[in-house]
């Protein structure tokens, strides 16, 4: 709820802070969806991207006992119908567990239909926080596609390569993956393929990650399937 | 994208003929809680080259603990005198060493002043247990680089305003540019010629670069980075990428590191 320095108030704000950085497309949620009510916040989005092709959603979730957004069957039906590929979960903000007896159901829906969950590092629920939350989350549900975002800047190695060595489908995005040498390593490691760019606009400068990603010490196409492709091929998996 | 030269050159080389860049803000070695691929000089001279940073002035991990370690600093500046200056941690813990770091501090080459990081030693950058360091450095025209942190009890940019209503002749260096006041650290900087604002993790707050440079200036702003903590790439990609001048990117990528360690090279 604090008001960022810089941000983009519309759609066609957002498009504009993109070209200044040169950035084609973007996985987007609107802050209401954080700040407000899923209800609520998961509308703006909607009605703030429709038509707009560069921008795709993400849906905030609830525990789907509350009924809020409600079935699960109407929320797929609204993807269907908006093409939305992706959920993202505030649990800090929104209150509510992310254990197997909440989310369950859901984590069936995302593991059946391949539809990917995000999440910040930052986010915490019921005592459990961090990197705690996410093994957490990945112990209940492990072939759940899992994005966790805003990882750093206080390296986080010690944390994350544990768990990406047990979960196959836990990525990682690059916004604040600032540690020198961590990208070519993390690739010399596991691969480009766990890695998804990001830039946590508008809270953080797009700036860092968009040169350290074009110059990291890693093959092009290793750049490209960071840059984009990665991406891509995980919302082109989505069964809707 | 947004047109500027200096970005193209960056983006299509990782470096600039041009515009080189200085970094005031390094340690070097493996420290507590995070994970370094980069960590030895040698290491981190690879990075520098890689992005044509030509200067770096650190304080090793390991004197940030001891004070003991800050004469290993002087080995590294004399393997590698055209990449490294450093700083000499003073470490307020040890109040009975106080005077003889200041010796031997004295007696040395390659520092260019001390680093307080009173928010880790606990102890506030207005306590008399610094008075002699900041004595000397007012005498000899020393740098400061000090961990800044808004509303810290112990290195807020309301304190080192406190430290710039007395000393005028010391440069300080805000490190983290207090981070989180921004407000209070862009107006001290502003108020007062001595004192710097250093970029280290701040620059990746969007927006702010923007600010400082309206607010205080580009020439009251340094470049750093941490290394071997953070990517040069990052922090020079956060400077390039704000809005403004290819002339304030000059000034703080290297220009006004340049005049500030033109005594120490």
């Amino acid at each position: 709820m604090i008001k960022p320095i810089r941000f983009a108030e519309t759609a066609d704000d957002l498009l504009k802070e993109m070209d200044f950085y040169g950035i084609e497309e973007a996985l987007v949620y609107h802050f209401r969806q954080r700040d407000d009510s899923p209800i609520v916040g998961n509308k703006i989005l909607l009605r703030e991207i429709e038509g707009v092709h560069r921008l795709h959603g993400t849906l905030a979730i609830l525990p789907p006992q509350t009924g809020e957004l409600g079935s699960l069957e109407d929320l797929l039906e609204l993807m269907r119908v908006k093409n939305i590929r992706a959920f993202r979960a505030f649990p800090s903000e929104h209150k509510y567990l992310m254990t197997k007896t909440a989310l369950g159901p859901l984590y069936e829906l995302m593991i059946e239909r391949n539809i990917p969950l995000f999440i910040s590092v930052n986010e915490s629920c019921g005592g459990i926080s961090g990197w705690y939350l996410i093994e957490k989350i990945l112990s209940d549900a492990p072939e759940l596609t899992l994005v966790v975002t805003e990882h750093g800047s206080w390296g986080h190695d010690r944390f994350f390569r544990p768990l990406i060595e047990k979960y196959e489908n836990l990525y990682l995005d690059i916004s604040r993956y600032e540690l020198d040498g961590g990208i070519s390593r993390f690739c010399a490691d596991y691969g480009a393929d766990r890695l998804l760019f990001g830039t946590g606009f508008p809270q953080w400068n797009p700036g860092g990650p968009i040169l350290m990603l074009a110059q990291a010490d890693i093959t092009s196409k290793e750049r490209e399937m960071i840059a984009a492709g990665n991406l891509l091929k995980m919302l082109g998996r989505v069964r809707l | 994208m947004i047109s500027s030269d200096l970005i193209k050159e960056f983006l299509e080389k990782g470096r600039s003929d041009s515009c080189p860049v200085i970094d005031m803000h390094q340690h070097m070695g493996p420290f507590q809680g995070i994970y370094f691929p980069n960590p030895s000089p040698e290491d981190m001279i690879r990075t520098m080259d890689r992005c044509g940073v030509k200067m770096g002035v650190f304080c090793s991990h390991a004197a940030l603990i001891d004070p003991e370690e800050n004469v290993e600093m002087a080995k590294i500046i004399k393997r590698y005198p055209d990449k490294f200056r450093a700083y000499w941690c003073i470490n307020p813990n040890y109040p009975e060493r106080i005077e003889r770091e200041i010796s031997r501090f004295s007696k040395m080459e390659g520092f260019v002043g001390f680093k307080f990081l009173s928010d880790y030693h606990k102890y506030p950058i207005t306590g008399s247990r610094y008075r002699p360091v900041l004595e000397y450095a007012e005498d000899h025209e020393l740098l400061i680089l000090m961990h800044t942190w808004g509303k810290s009890p112990y290195d807020s940019p309301a304190l080192v305003e406190k430290l710039a209503e007395k000393y005028h002749r010391i440069k300080f260096l805000m490190g983290h540019s207090g981070y989180g006041e921004w407000e209070k650290s862009i107006q001290v900087a502003r108020k007062y010629q001595n004192v710097y604002l250093e970029l280290t993790a701040a620059y990746a707050v969007n927006g702010i670069i923007e600010w400082m440079v309206k607010e205080a200036g580009s020439e009251k702003i340094l470049f750093g980075t941490d290394l071997p903590w953070f990517d040069p790439h990052y922090g020079i990609g956060c400077v390039l990428f704000s809005r403004i001048t290819d002339e304030d990117r000059r000034n703080i990528l290297y220009r006004n590191a340049e005049r500030l360690l033109q005594p120490f090279l």
